[in-house]
């Protein structure tokens, strides 16, 4: 709210920072968390029989792995960092504030990876001269696995605390963040389930890569599939967990009856999709595992398809419950934080956002005002005319009947009771009419709606280039003038 | 012109300030660095790859430096890490802002970045794919480094944008924010110190004792190779003090001070020692290119440091009055949401006792009110109609809401509330009825 308003009226700001992080955690947990260990594993298996085939085929899987980590995987990483500081800048700053040293020890741990995947990937020839040396090739290899869990261990905390900040709220430590109550049922979830991801990715490319030598992808596939049999296992286990802690952990937090039920129905389907996918990876590692040479590919490439699927229904879950919060109870998905309301919702929204360009709403000004207080309070989540867009909402609910803004009004101000995931309106009742005005005079012609990206921001007023508050003393400077 | 004053994240800083920013500086030069090597192997790789048209041995050694691109440009992304961090911490106000005012271009960087890395591992990967179809080889390592050259002036023109709250209102978009006075010069500036610090990476890289068996010549001597880039870098230094004038005359006046400009002389005089001795050793025939080569590194490593301190110091001093009055401002809106919060707390008791006199009325307002007005019918009929209805009939009301249909064609089916007791349900039709 304190900051130039980007926007993306077309595929929307949520699905921008979507994309970009589906993309980056299925990388990670298939192609880094998961498939290294795979691929240590295989130069052990190389280095014990002796037989070059399984150095060639790891070799051949850690290329394709280098070279997906190292640009779409570290960028789309980045790039989470840029979305986020786009979209809700205030979100991805205090938790910045929050867990600096959480994300510089990441950092460090990050930059010890990217140097491990350079030394492993790129001496592979060369340590193959002598025993020793291949020996000290193959440690390089396990602690780039161990090296890249640990990555992911400590963004789980972050994740974990966005969800429910536990403690936090009362002591306000990074200690105090990281040992939330989701963290470890959370980081058993993941690590499990990247493992499995991982070692079917691998499974899925060395049938492709083996196509030429039926007897060795036998016992490769084999071997892969026992290992991902284990982790399989555990996998169900971790699930149950997570399904034994975190639903009563969220339920208990939900303050509203109908986001109970909406919750348990979007959890249900995680269930589901968990226990059938679960159900179909589990038969397919066992075929696998009894009889290698037999399992068509297909089943193989399904498999790590529903893996996928699993999760990203468990991040659109982790996702969904922590709304309507972007950090739980402290600050709303406007950016805006809990704190603030009473302030914003006496004084309204636009008096004290530094970059609007309307204060006050008059009755000539109600569109243009309007779309102010859209713009504050409504764009991180919705677009006018793209996905997830205001439009199509209230088509839905009204239809080709002429949108009344009294209706729209008794609605957007009542919404947050039954829609749990919208946070309350924090504007006052002037703004609320201004908005709904706004809103139902995008019915017929839609303007179009562009962010501080294309528009800029409005030349600086009083309110904006003051630091003192209404009738308040300055507090900062008691014995200055007044401005 | 006025600057627009934002208030502070109202969250204490992760460390001392002081700390942050020598966190700054250091992990910035490290990642400048390795950009730096990067962009410009990437460069010097397409150069000779051209030359190696004509001459086979310059396609080998155009081989070779793109194999140092490969790591440095994993070493230059890892490394931006932390300086972003530290960068998000200390001036969010301004960075997010800025970054916002050009949104667009700032996050093309992100798929700009990973189309320029593919390209890379392209270029190197399949090289021998490519022996028969130079032109497309050359055309994908041209790619490959007007793209590399592209991204620098994104940053640049974002960290200058920022350091100038005063300019926003004037920015409309990337192109408007990029032509304020200073970047183009900048860019230029840092475009040549990419020549500089890059050729003398490949002096001491191709002088290394693995280097002749590693790129095996038929006829190009090691020494030519190294004078080439010594040749590189001599020029590239005397460009980059010309640009490092021209951006100095134009610097905006808000950060301007005696202490940056005594730095800025300071950094430039280091560098004076390391002309002259790279003058030498290019000069004199048959003289050893390795004289003095571990001072000329010395050298342009103190200025580098210097100028990225004296960098901070500009950054500061242009930011510091905004800073004062970001604070100042952050304080009193904190000290206006508690004034506020404590009214609203005090109203939030009256209602409370309000409460008492209409049961009902909390479990209608959580659970129904969103879509049932008193007088208009939003997503539902209006409590008026409801009333009409079920008049003197509130069981009525519960057994619907316990299982609803849809009465309506032009309106939403109704939710089931299987979460609300027989009590609530009672509590909420006689509230209705009696609203």
């Amino acid at each position: 709210m304190d900051f130039p308003i980007f926007h993306i009226d077309f595929i929307g700001n949520r699905m921008l920072i979507a994309v970009d992080a589906i993309l980056h955690v299925i990388i990670n947990h298939a192609l880094a968390v998961g498939a290294l260990p795979v691929i240590a594993l295989l130069e052990l298996s190389g280095i014990r029989t002796k037989d070059p085939r399984w150095d060639r085929l790891a070799y051949r899987l850690l290329k394709i792995i280098f070279i997906i980590t190292t640009t779409v995987g570290a960028l789309t990483g980045v790039g989470i960092w840029f979305s986020a500081s786009l979209i809700n800048p205030a979100a991805i700053g205090s938790l910045i504030r929050v867990f600096f040293w959480g994300w510089f020890v990441e950092w460090i741990v990050f930059v010890s990876e990217v140097s491990l995947i350079m030394a492993y990937f790129l001496s592979w020839q060369s340590s193959a001269r002598t025993p020793e040396a291949k020996l000290k090739h193959l440690r390089l290899g396990i602690f780039l696995a161990a090296f890249s869990w640990i990555t992911m261990a400590i963004i789980v905390a972050i994740l974990g605390f966005m969800m429910d900040p536990g403690n936090w709220m009362s002591e306000r430590t990074l200690i105090s963040g990281v040992l939330n109550p989701m963290y470890f049922p959370q980081l058993a979830f993941r690590t499990t389930l990247a493992m499995v991801m991982g070692g079917m990715t691998m499974i899925c490319l060395t049938y492709l890569f083996t196509r030429n030598d039926l007897p060795f992808r036998t016992t490769v596939l084999r071997a892969i599939s026992s290992w991902s049999g284990i982790w399989m296992l555990a996998l169900i286990i971790a699930s149950v967990w997570y399904y034994r802690v975190i639903p009563q952990h969220m339920l208990a937090n939900i303050p509203v009856a109908v986001t109970t039920q909406e919750y348990v129905s979007w959890n249900s389907s995680l269930k589901w999709l968990l226990t059938i996918g679960l159900s179909f990876v589990g038969w397919v590692l066992w075929s696998s595992v009894r009889h290698p040479g037999q399992v068509h590919g297909a089943k193989y490439l399904a498999s790590v398809l529903l893996l996928f699927a699993m999760l990203g229904q468990f991040e659109r879950v982790r996702e969904f419950i922590r709304k309507p919060f972007i950090i739980g109870n402290y600050m709303y998905a406007n950016g805006i934080r809990v704190e603030d309301y009473p302030l914003l919702q006496r004084d309204g929204i636009l008096q004290h956002a530094t970059y609007a360009g309307i204060r006050e709403v008059t009755a000539d000004n109600k569109v243009a005002a309007g779309r102010e207080v859209f713009e504050q309070t409504c764009t991180r989540c919705h677009t006018v005319n793209g996905i997830n867009s205001i439009r199509g909402q209230l088509k839905t609910m009204y239809g080709d009947k002429p949108w009344q803004p009294e209706v729209i009004a008794a609605y957007i101000e009542n919404m947050h009771g039954a829609r749990y995931f919208m946070p309350p309106f924090p504007g006052n009742k002037a703004e609320l009419d201004a908005l709904s005005v706004y809103l139902a005079s995008q019915q017929k012609r839609a303007t179009a709606f562009n962010g501080a990206q294309t528009n800029g921001i409005p030349k600086p007023d009083k309110i904006s280039a003051s630091t003192v508050y209404g009738t308040l003393p300055n507090l900062a400077n008691p014995h200055g003038e007044q401005q | 012109m006025t600057a627009p004053i934002p208030r502070d994240i109202p969250l204490p800083l992760p460390a001392p300030e002081g700390l942050l920013e020598i966190l700054l500086i250091a992990a910035f030069l490290v990642h400048i660095l390795f950009v730096h090597l990067m962009i410009g192997g990437s460069m010097f790789s397409l150069v000779c790859q051209i030359r190696g048209l004509k001459i086979p041995d310059y396609e080998k050694l155009a081989y070779r430096i793109m194999q140092t691109v490969t790591v440095n440009k994993s070493l230059a992304v890892v490394m931006g890490v932390a300086p972003l961090l530290i960068i998000n911490t200390l001036y969010a106000p301004q960075f997010y802002a800025s970054s916002a005012l050009i949104g667009d271009m700032w996050m093309a960087v992100i798929p700009l970045v990973t189309l320029a890395f593919l390209l890379a591992y392209a270029h190197k990967f399949w090289w021998n794919h490519f022996l028969n179809i130079p032109e497309l080889h050359i055309g994908i390592a041209a790619l490959e480094t007007v793209l590399f050259l592209v991204i620098p002036l994104i940053f640049m023109t974002n960290v200058n944008l920022m350091l100038f709250p005063e300019y926003w209102p004037k920015v409309t978009g990337f192109f408007s924010a990029m032509l304020l006075p200073n970047v183009l010069l900048r860019y230029l500036h840092f475009v040549s110190a990419t020549v500089l610090f890059s050729s003398l990476f490949f002096v001491w890289w191709a002088g290394r004792k693995t280097f002749r068996i590693e790129v095996q010549f038929s006829e190009l001597r090691v020494i030519d190779v190294r004078r080439f880039f010594y040749a590189f870098a001599f020029g590239a230094t005397i460009f980059q003090i010309l640009t490092g004038l021209m951006v100095f005359v134009s610097l905006p006046a808000q950060g301007m001070s005696w202490g940056f400009t005594v730095l800025l002389m300071l950094g430039g005089l280091v560098v004076l020692p390391a002309i002259w001795w790279m003058w030498q050793n290019l000069t004199r025939p048959g003289h050893l290119l390795d004289d003095n080569f571990k001072q000329i590194l010395t050298c342009f490593a103190c200025a580098a440091i210097i100028m990225g301190i004296a960098r901070h110091d500009y950054r500061e001093n242009a930011l510091a009055d905004h800073k004062a009055a970001i604070a100042e401002k952050t304080i009193n809106y904190q000290a206006a949401v508690k004034e506020a919060g404590e009214q609203a707390q005090l109203a939030a008791i009256k209602a409370k006792e309000n409460d008492v006199a209409a049961p009902g009325a909390t479990a209608f307002n959580q659970n129904c009110a969103a879509c049932h007005h008193a007088t208009l019918p939003t997503v539902g009929p209006a409590l008026q109609e409801i009333k009409e209805a079920y008049a003197n009939n509130p069981d009525g009301i519960a057994a619907w809401t316990k299982a609803p249909g849809k009465k309506r064609p032009d309106s939403m089916k109704m939710p089931g509330f299987p979460q609300l007791s027989d009590d609530e349900l009672t509590a909420i039709s006689q509230y209705i009825l009696s609203h």
